[in-house]
């Protein structure tokens, strides 16, 4: 279903990417890349209204030529830090079959994995993402597509 | 219509287009020149009617495009300005034809043109034209603006009577069917009488007229026309044209929205407004109520609608651009138009900063086909996606079009690929990856960016930079590479990346120069502080020989403390500070200088560094490169950097130089956050002699037992106890100055051992007098090694004493001294050696000598250097005394010492005393020996004066007095020892074996008594003769040295005979007699004085008599009693004579 996932740190650094077709990974580095100008732009349109609300989920950025870019962007934790991690899927345009309520669910599990992470007394905030659990739940994202 | 205007604009709908081209042989640059001045006369305001006609100046302009100019009359070509050069009246016609030629290419269109002919003078230039303007030359031409003006204001006349021709024929016959081009041929064989088709014809032209009112500067009539004819091509469903009526009513509105205009400022548009009429109307124009707030929307719209009802407001323009495009977007062949709507969509949305709205329309531009496209047109086309992209805010995306721009312009499909063009695109991409090409950006904190896509970029800069033929470019792009994305490239991408740079380099070395581009863009070097990364810096001192030291005394003015606070346990520092700190040692001018620096590689395969050097400021420092070999992913690694200063002062170690790869690099320590040092600066003081050592004996491998102190150099030697060896020392001056002052100071270190005499002793004075010492020469200095150590202090030794009879050593077995002993053989650390040999035990002695020097400039300053020599001696027992005791002599003032002598050598071993014959003892043989002796008087003794009395402790008072009486016996004693099967003699030392009751024995009595008979002095050995029946006057004389009055005391005089048998005689009345009394009293005898008894004796017979003088102490009162050695009163030895015949009686 999701053919690259992306976590992407507060500085707009990847945490962590992974893609499908292995052999063109740095076009998707590219697409990712390029939806944080629409990210950004999302975030600062919404602003501190989005503070208040529990809804993370950003919705259809723009359909590229052959994918469909999701995004979600998550503010962790508000009270403390402002530590804006991205989550950026990736869809298969030609997988219309998938519906709103489904890529939300994806970026629930995202996220708690995500979290599960940040939990881990040995992950330095900022390094990039290197946890088995992490990277099999994001597989399984991926297989469950195709 | 195939080639879109990128650059067009919503305002654009308001102007005239005018082409100007050159006709004949023009230099580009003068015609741009021309060109340029023509422009300028963008906005003309027209006299009498309060409007301004803006105008579009294009130089270039496809006739194709100006069939679309019924569409949208900003599209036509209204005028045509031609400029061209005629040298001469001949060529005027032919000009002239060539002018008129250009003209029918835009003639169906044109209201108007102009010839501007340069150079030509005379007759033909001389003529009043309308159409042609003559200038002698391209730098003469003073009116040209006036000139444009009135040729604009003529185009007026023509558009506004077209205006006013078209608004008013509405009642006319029949309106013509305005048409595209490519709709000509669906037309044919219409009806043309339907209503339909009248409606259709009404809204085009109604939808021309309102083009033509906002080129008049009717904006409020062009919203008029325009919502007219909406309303008709809507209903007719013409919807081309409905599109086109829709985007005249957005620009319309747009135009009177935002005046400012929506171009920004590339389009230049402002340069008009100094041009005076166009500045009063402009600054009217902006008057207008609500005209542009910050975010170009009008703060009050009702008051807007009230004055212009029929014009959009903000939100309304977009609605209805995108109902616009959507019904271009319905024609294939209006691809361009679509496109063009797009890109002035987007350009109102960016003032109105709606960048999601604005990326919706962009993505939308980007999917409109224009069917096959030039590779020029592709490279265009993305670059204004990435100029859009950027207007609205959104970097990265303008950075990616940018780059496929780039990587557009050497396509492999393009026969000469533009990697120059392509470089200067990738490098206005550098942004938008947050990438910036200077080092420093990136030297501290975590990285920033996407590095994934920053390294792509990077490799196609180096690669664009290649081929573009400036290796210098791509070393420093792959230099770059290297040093900021080095945690990101994996061991492969490592190992070929630096490959690759030694390729480039090998052309082409890397620097530290600034590269600048021809654009002006500088590129910073870029230095590889991570090849090999440096953890920490530390600046060594100089070995301990040739450190330099201050006088004292000099010291402490330098001595300064910020805090009020002798000591805080709070240390201040920070990190800055602390690298700035100055090491407390110092630097020495001309001498080397090293610094340690502790790096490792962090590469997957060797590193080899070159020309390592230091990088210093303060004083001239010359830099001794090193180069080194790092193993791949070494741990740290100490490498020493050297120098030498060459001047003095103070010196800071700012950083390093390396050669890496073929590129050289200057690492700065103070970008370099991660580095540990404690201090950078040192001070570098002027130069000093520099001394070097050596000596007739041979070095010592093993160090001094307390290493505390480094030494430059040591000897050891072997002696037997009581030897003395002569060590020549031969210092040379290896420096570059004259040695002016040379002191030499030693110590001994182990104090444990008693020592007697000066172990070691030297006389300068030769050595001084050769001073100053220039370079190369050398000085020799004999020292004295003298060891006398006391051996007899073993336990064992005293086992041996006591079990003899003869205890003589007199001590007691609890006595202090004794305990001493014991305890000291305990802590012997070559305990278990002695159990094994008796007496064999090998002392060590160690003293450090210290020879401090100085000269040149570094003496003035006040440094010395230090040079010490470590002195190391074993010393075996050679003999020692085991037994010490007295026996008295015949004399009272003399005495007999007795010394058991034991030979603890291996050798046969002779040992003589001054006026002693020698005695020889085999090994480990012990003998007795005797000695006379003089009995010593102490009081000779210099005594201590009273100021150090008055400080010293009377314990080491008393010692250092027993220690000088013993230096005096031995002395006086003199014995030495002489091993001749191996050459070796020396001195033996009673000092150890000396007891308090010894020393009585040997010390005078401080009652001195002196017995005179018949005038001479008497004493055991002398015998005084007189003769029988003469009186012999007796003088027995005491002199008190003690510090006591003594007395008074008795003495009686017993005659007595000794028959050498035993027998003695004391019953002598009848053969002496005395005259006076026989008995003497002396008075109290205060000290230094003496007292004196005399009185006579008469032999009656002759014969040997001695006198024996018996002492009775009367003072008894005082209840003290004196030692009987203080009356050691000699026995007097007359032989009376047989009185000569005289010859008369």
């Amino acid at each position: 279903m999701a053919v690259c996932i992306a976590v992407i740190a507060k500085e707009n650094y990847p945490l962590y990417i992974r893609s499908v077709p292995v052999q063109n990974e740095l076009k998707f580095h590219y697409t990712v890349h390029t939806t944080l100008d629409v990210v950004e732009e999302k975030i600062s349109a919404v602003g501190k209204a989005m503070a208040d609300q529990r809804e993370l989920y950003l919705g259809l950025l723009y359909p590229t030529e052959d994918y469909k870019v999701y995004p979600s962007h998550m503010i962790k934790n508000m009270a403390v830090t402002n530590s804006k991690v991205k989550f950026v899927i990736v869809v298969d345009s030609s997988n219309t079959s998938l519906r709103d309520n489904e890529i939300r669910s994806m970026f629930r599990k995202l996220h708690n994995s995500f979290t599960d992470v940040m939990c881990n007394p040995f992950y330095n905030p900022g390094d990039t993402i290197q946890s088995k659990a992490f990277d099999s739940m994001v597989s399984a994202m991926m297989v469950q597509a195709s | 219509m195939s080639v879109p205007d990128y650059m067009q604009c919503a305002e654009d709908h308001q102007t005239v287009l005018v082409v100007v081209q050159p006709v004949g042989i023009v230099p580009e640059d003068q015609f741009f020149r021309i060109y340029k001045r023509i422009a300028s006369v963008a906005q003309v305001s027209i006299r009498d009617s309060q409007r301004n006609l803006y105008i579009r100046y294009r130089h270039h302009y496809l006739p194709e495009n100006n069939e679309w100019g019924d569409f949208q009359t900003h599209r036509k070509v209204v005028g045509l300005i031609s400029v061209t050069t005629c040298g001469s009246a001949k060529e005027w016609p032919q000009t002239l034809d060539r002018f008129h030629s250009q003209k029918e290419v835009f003639g169906a269109t044109l209201y108007d043109s102009r010839l501007l002919v340069f150079g030509l003078q005379g007759e033909i230039a001389e003529q009043q034209r309308t159409d042609v303007a003559f200038y002698s030359s391209y730098d003469d031409c003073p009116n040209v603006e006036k000139r444009v003006e009135d040729f604009v204001e003529s185009i007026f006349i023509v558009l506004e009577s077209k205006r006013l021709d078209r608004a008013t024929d509405k009642s006319g016959d029949k309106i013509p069917l305005l048409c595209v081009p490519f709709e000509k041929k669906d037309f044919v064989g219409l009806d043309t009488d339907s209503r339909h088709y009248k409606k259709r014809c009404q809204g085009r032209m109604r939808k021309h007229v309102g083009d033509l009112c906002l080129q008049a500067g009717m904006l409020q009539d062009a919203l008029v026309h325009y919502h007219m004819a909406v309303e008709l091509l809507r209903s007719v469903n013409d919807f081309l044209w409905l599109g086109a009526a829709l985007e005249g009513l957005c620009s319309a509105s747009v135009i009177f929205h935002y005046p400012g205009g929506t171009a920004g400022k590339a389009v230049g548009r402002k340069p008009s407004l100094a041009q005076g009429q166009g500045q009063a109307a402009d600054a009217g124009k902006r008057h207008r109520p609500g005209a542009l707030t910050a975010n170009g929307i009008s703060a009050d719209t009702s008051s807007e609608i009230g004055r212009a009802k029929n014009c959009l407001g903000p939100e309304d323009i977009i609605e209805k651009y995108k109902e616009a495009i959507s019904y271009y977007g319905k024609y294939k062949n209006a691809g361009v138009i679509e496109l063009e709507a797009c890109v002035k969509a987007v350009r109102v949305l960016a003032i109105q900063k709606r960048a999601m709205e604005a990326s919706e329309f962009l993505q939308n531009a980007v999917y409109i086909n224009l069917g096959q496209l030039s590779e020029e047109e592709k490279i265009q086309r993305y670059s204004i996606l990435s100029e859009l992209y950027h207007l609205i805010g959104f970097h990265r995306k303008s950075a990616f079009f940018k780059r496929v721009a780039a990587m557009q312009c050497v396509a492999p499909t393009i026969p000469e690929p533009g990697w120059r063009a392509c470089y200067k695109l990738l490098l206005e991409t550098l942004p938008g990856y947050s990438l910036s090409l200077d080092p420093k950006d990136f030297s501290k904190g975590t990285h920033r960016g996407w590095a994934a896509v920053q390294m792509r970029l990077l490799h196609e800069l180096v690669y664009a930079s290649r081929r573009m033929g400036n290796p210098g470019l791509s070393v420093r792009h792959l230099s770059f590479l290297l040093q900021t994305m080095l945690d990101f490239l994996s061991d492969q991408e490592k190992k070929e990346v630096t490959q690759s740079l030694e390729n480039y380099t090998s052309k082409c070395p890397g620097g530290m120069e600034v590269l600048t581009l021809p654009d002006g863009l500088k590129l910073p070097p870029v230095a590889f502080t991570k090849l090999p990364i440096i953890r920490s810096v530390k600046l060594l001192d100089l070995p301990v020989s040739l450190r330099p030291h201050k006088q004292k005394g000099l010291l402490e003015n330098n001595m300064s403390t910020k805090s009020p606070f002798i000591y805080s346990p709070i240390i201040m520092h920070t990190r800055g500070e602390e690298r700035n700190k100055k090491i407390e040692f110092q630097w020495v001018q001309g001498e080397v200088c090293e610094v340690q620096l502790m790096v490792y590689n962090p590469m997957p395969f060797e590193l080899r560094v070159e020309h390592m050097g230091l990088l210093t400021s303060g004083v001239e420092f010359e830099a001794l490169p090193a180069a080194l070999s790092l193993p791949a992913e070494s741990g740290l690694y100490p490498v020493t950097l050297v120098g030498v200063p060459r001047t003095a002062g103070n010196i800071t170690v700012n950083g390093y130089h390396t050669s890496v790869f073929g590129v050289t690099s200057d690492c700065l320590l103070e970008g370099l956050p991660s580095v540990l040092t404690s201090g950078c600066m040192v001070e570098v003081i002027p130069s000093l002699p520099r001394l070097q050592l050596s000596t007739s004996l041979p070095r010592s491998a093993h160090p001094l037992q307390p290493s505390k102190e480094e030494l430059s150099s040591s000897v050891s030697v072997q002696l037997f106890n009581g030897e003395t060896q002569h060590l020549t020392i031969t210092l040379e001056n290896i420096g570059s100055e004259d040695l002016e002052t040379l002191e030499v100071a030693s110590k001994t270190c182990n104090t444990k051992e008693k020592l007697f005499g000066e172990f070691l002793s030297w006389d300068l004075d030769e050595a001084v007098s050769q001073l100053p010492l220039k370079p190369g020469q050398s000085v020799t200095l004999t020292v004295n090694i003298k060891v006398r150590l006391d051996f007899s202090g073993g336990e064992n030794l005293l086992q041996d004493l006591n079990d003899d009879g003869i205890s003589v050593t007199g001590l007691p077995i609890s006595s202090p001294l004794r305990q001493v002993l014991k305890s000291r053989a305990e802590s012997k650390p070559l305990g278990s050696e002695s159990s094994k040999t008796d007496y064999n035990h090998v002392k060590t002695l160690e003293a450090v000598m210290t020879f401090k020097y100085s000269g040149g400039a570094g003496k003035v300053e006040g440094y010395y250097r230090d040079l010490s020599l470590g002195v190391h001696v074993d010393i075996e027992p050679s003999v020692f005394f085991t037994r010490v005791s007295t026996l008295p002599a015949t004399r009272t003032r003399q005495c007999h010492l007795l010394l058991d002598v034991f030979n603890s050598t291996e050798h046969e071993l002779t040992v003589s005393a001054n006026n002693n014959q020698d005695l020889v003892l085999h090994a480990s043989e012990c003998q007795r020996m005797a000695i006379q002796v003089d009995k010593f008087d102490f009081d000779t003794l210099p005594q201590p004066d009273q100021e150090a009395v008055r400080y010293t402790n009377p314990k080491l008072l008393e010692e250092e007095r027993l220690h000088a009486q013993a230096s005096m016996i031995n002395s006086t004693l003199g014995i030495t020892w002489n091993i001749p099967s191996v050459r070796r003699q020396g001195e033996a030392s009673v000092e150890g074996v000396l007891n308090q009751l010894v020393l009585e024995h040997l010390q005078l009595a401080p009652l001195q008594w002196d017995v005179v008979v018949n005038g001479k002095p008497c004493d055991c050995d002398i015998i005084a003769d007189c003769r029988v029946g003469d009186a012999v006057p007796l003088e027995v004389k005491l002199t008190n040295r003690s510090k006591n009055a003594v007395g008074p005391f008795a003495l009686t005089v017993v005659p007595f005979q000794d028959y050498q048998n035993g027998v003695q005689n004391y019953d002598l009345q009848d053969a002496v007699t005395f005259i006076g009394s026989n008995t003497f009293y002396i008075d109290t005898v205060k000290p230094t004085e003496n007292s004196v008894c005399m009185g006579a004796l008469l032999f009656l017979y002759t014969g040997d008599f001695y006198l024996n003088i018996k002492f009775q102490d009367d003072s008894a009162g005082q209840g003290k009693e004196l030692p009987p050695s203080w009356f050691g009163l000699p026995s007097v030895h007359i032989k009376a004579l047989e009185a000569p015949i005289e010859a008369g009686a």
